[in-house]
């Protein structure tokens, strides 16, 4: 397997900007995609956004002392997403039951998108995407969930646009402060 | 500040010996849980006064879950964690036993371990002032050695605080602020006999995988803690779209396991089950871990008969008091520390047999993630639930309100042979009402002899002998 696709490796070197065009056309489907999240278009995003070999990972932090091997966080333990198009499957048919209590009222989700660096690879049908996100979440009266981090994708290449191929999503929290992740980042 | 004459301690020098707090009796707060009507006051989720009140006579007393023997394998690994409100620190010894301290250093208080965990660590070194405490909790050194130049101070009796008792039951490690409770064995009493289902359900015992996952709510703790002592009839309606989600049905507890299921209790600590055999382990979602529950419920019939074999994995929930919970078959443990009266800090960690192979814990790695972590599809409904519950009695008239406990009053199995007050079904507030009765004993009882042989003490009958 290529190390790009490794799920427990981050890219090396970020040192091989594309051109200015794929770029844009990068940054214009990373917007699409968060426009498609926050108006909860879930089974869209598997069809339009996801290929089907898809491994989506966000790791649960840990403080850990700098000289601490195993880091912040560590592909095989604790994690809030670790999976495959089957599994995320699932997460969408729970959100699209009438009875998916805490989706009902409708949560108001905001998915903000900066820092985008896109990289070519040694495989030219595959990229490599840095981004940082701002998720909101505001529900009932009052009730509001920020979380910030970042992601590293690996979009496939395809006709007519990308597929999100792998994802490693990094948030800056410890204790998750939020009761639940109805959201995806 | 002691003058000198201290007992243990020279003259002239502070005397730093632990202190331990001493409970009182709150009958004012007891009376909150009305036994007679099977009603519960809101005050005890929202009274700032109550909740003192619930440091000092329940997280100050009661055995509380640190940790799980696997997650600190070796001489200096530690987990920190909390007890009530307090940082510890849980340190294996160079002996292999284990201690756990308070994590406040005992010059101003900083805390000496600002991480999550680690593993061989020598030591301890609070950042202030650089006062170093070994594994054993004891105080190694200072900065500059300025104090030990100082006739004042005797390092010998300086350390950090340790828990008042320690020890393990199969694999988990539990301690108490009190050195009058009795022994975790007494603290447990019979419940252990339920616990083994899932603590000694395969010779070679349990562990850990995947470290933990911790997250806040804002609600009171008791309303997680109850709803695992006992609330399946939540599961209907509350995780519905789970269920639909992964098994393509409505959650259903199978009515063939009607007769078969029940609640019982002991010391407050509860189980209902329904003795389905597989009910939660089918809701992580992988077939495989089905065959294996399976499997292991054969085998474990002659560890454990064939009622708690029937138990491994079946649709059922446990908490023992007060805040440590755990689901069988979906094999989620879990602790509900409480944060103020209206928030808790949720900590998570799976457990499987370490006989199971690889890919069956990693199984049950993922299907607890994709279930009962914040993110699950289970776990999503719960918050906001209990949050709600908490919140709403900002109103002053919504809290003078009394709760309904009243399910199944006509319920106790006077027949069954099993430990603990038994009761019919498991559709039932039988555990929930007797959870708050030992709070209720809690709050009133000042000494153990009392706490240990009120309303929720087991009944005395044959049945542990009977059933083993």
């Amino acid at each position: 397997m290529l190390d790009l696709l490794n799920i427990a490796k981050p890219f090396a070197d970020m040192d091989t900007p594309v051109d200015a065009e794929t770029e844009r056309a990068v940054c214009r489907w990373l917007y699409a995609e968060a426009r498609f999240l926050d108006a909860e278009r879930y089974q869209d995003w598997l069809e339009g956004f996801i290929d089907p070999e898809i491994h989506y990972w966000m790791p649960d932090m840990e403080t850990r002392r700098r000289d601490d091997p195993r880091g912040t966080f560590s592909y095989g333990e604790a994690a809030y997403f670790d999976d495959n198009l089957p599994e995320l499957t699932i997460r969408v048919k729970r959100y699209n039951e009438p009875s998916a209590w805490a989706d009902n009222p409708a949560t108001r989700h905001a998915h903000l998108i900066s820092n985008i660096e896109v990289n070519a690879t040694d495989d030219p049908s595959l990229l490599a995407v840095c981004s940082a996100f701002t998720n909101v979440r505001n529900r009932n009266e009052a009730d509001q969930d920020i979380i910030h981090g970042r992601r590293e994708d690996v979009l496939r290449k395809v006709e007519g646009g990308f597929r999100l191929l792998r994802r490693r999503v990094f948030i800056v929290q410890n204790v998750l402060l939020s009761k639940n992740l109805n959201t995806f980042f | 500040m002691c003058e000198g004459g201290c007992k243990g301690a020279a003259k002239g020098r502070p005397d730093m010996k632990p202190v331990y707090p001493r409970a009182a009796s709150y009958p004012q707060y007891a009376g909150l849980v009305d036994r007679k009507n099977a009603q519960v006051d809101r005050q005890v989720f929202v009274s700032d006064a109550v909740y003192q009140a619930e440091l000092q006579q329940i997280f100050a007393r009661a055995w509380l879950f640190l940790a799980h023997e696997s997650q600190i394998p070796n001489p200096g690994d530690f987990i920190r964690t909390s007890m009530g409100e307090d940082d510890v620190i849980v340190v294996r010894q160079r002996d292999k036993s284990v201690k756990a301290f308070l994590n406040s250093c005992p010059h101003r208080g900083n805390r000496v371990c600002m991480v999550d965990a680690g593993t061989k660590a020598r030591g301890f070194i609070c950042n202030y002032h650089g006062w170093s405490f070994g594994i054993d909790g004891a105080l190694r050194g200072t900065d500059g050695k300025v104090y030990e130049k100082d006739q004042s101070f005797e390092k010998a009796q300086i350390g950090l605080t340790p828990v008042a008792q320690i020890d393990s039951y199969k694999g988990l490690i539990f301690a108490t602020f009190d050195p009058d409770a009795p022994s975790l064995a007494e603290y447990l009493g019979p419940f252990t006999w339920y616990m083994d289902i899932m603590l000694d359900n395969d010779p070679e015992g349990t562990e850990f995988v995947g470290g933990a996952i911790k997250s806040e709510i804002d609600c009171n703790w008791k309303f997680p803690a109850e709803n695992f002592v006992g609330d399946i009839l939540h599961a209907f309606w509350t995780h519905q779209s789970g269920a639909q989600a992964i098994l393509g049905g409505g959650v259903d507890l199978g009515s063939r396991y009607d007769e078969l299921a029940f609640q019982a209790s002991v010391y407050g600590h509860g189980i209902e089950t329904n003795l389905d055999k597989v009910g939660n382990t089918r809701t992580l979602g992988y077939p495989e871990l089905v065959d294996y529950v399976f499997d292991l419920s054969e085998k474990a019939k002659d560890r454990l008969g064939e009622l708690r074999a029937r138990a491994i994995g079946a649709v059922s929930s446990c908490t023992v008091f007060p805040n440590f919970s755990f689901l069988p078959g979906q094999n989620t443990f879990r602790v509900w520390h409480p944060r103020g009266p209206g928030k808790i800090e949720l900590v998570v960690w799976t457990l499987v047999n370490k006989s199971a192979p690889e890919h069956i814990k990693e199984q049950y790695r993922k299907g607890v993630m994709m279930t009962f972590s914040p993110g699950g599809v289970f776990e999503m409904d719960d918050g906001e639930n209990w949050e709600y519950s908490t919140r709403v009695n900002q109103g002053f008239v919504t809290r003078q309100q009394p709760l309904h406990y009243a399910l199944g009053l006509e319920s106790a199995d006077l027949e069954r042979d099993l430990p603990g007050h038994v009761h019919k079904g498991s559709l039932n507030d039988a555990n929930q009402r007797l959870f708050y009765t030992r709070w209720a004993e809690f709050m009133e009882y000042d000494n153990w002899t009392d706490l240990q042989s009120g309303e929720t003490a087991p009944p005395q009958k044959k049945a542990v002998e009977a059933a083993e």
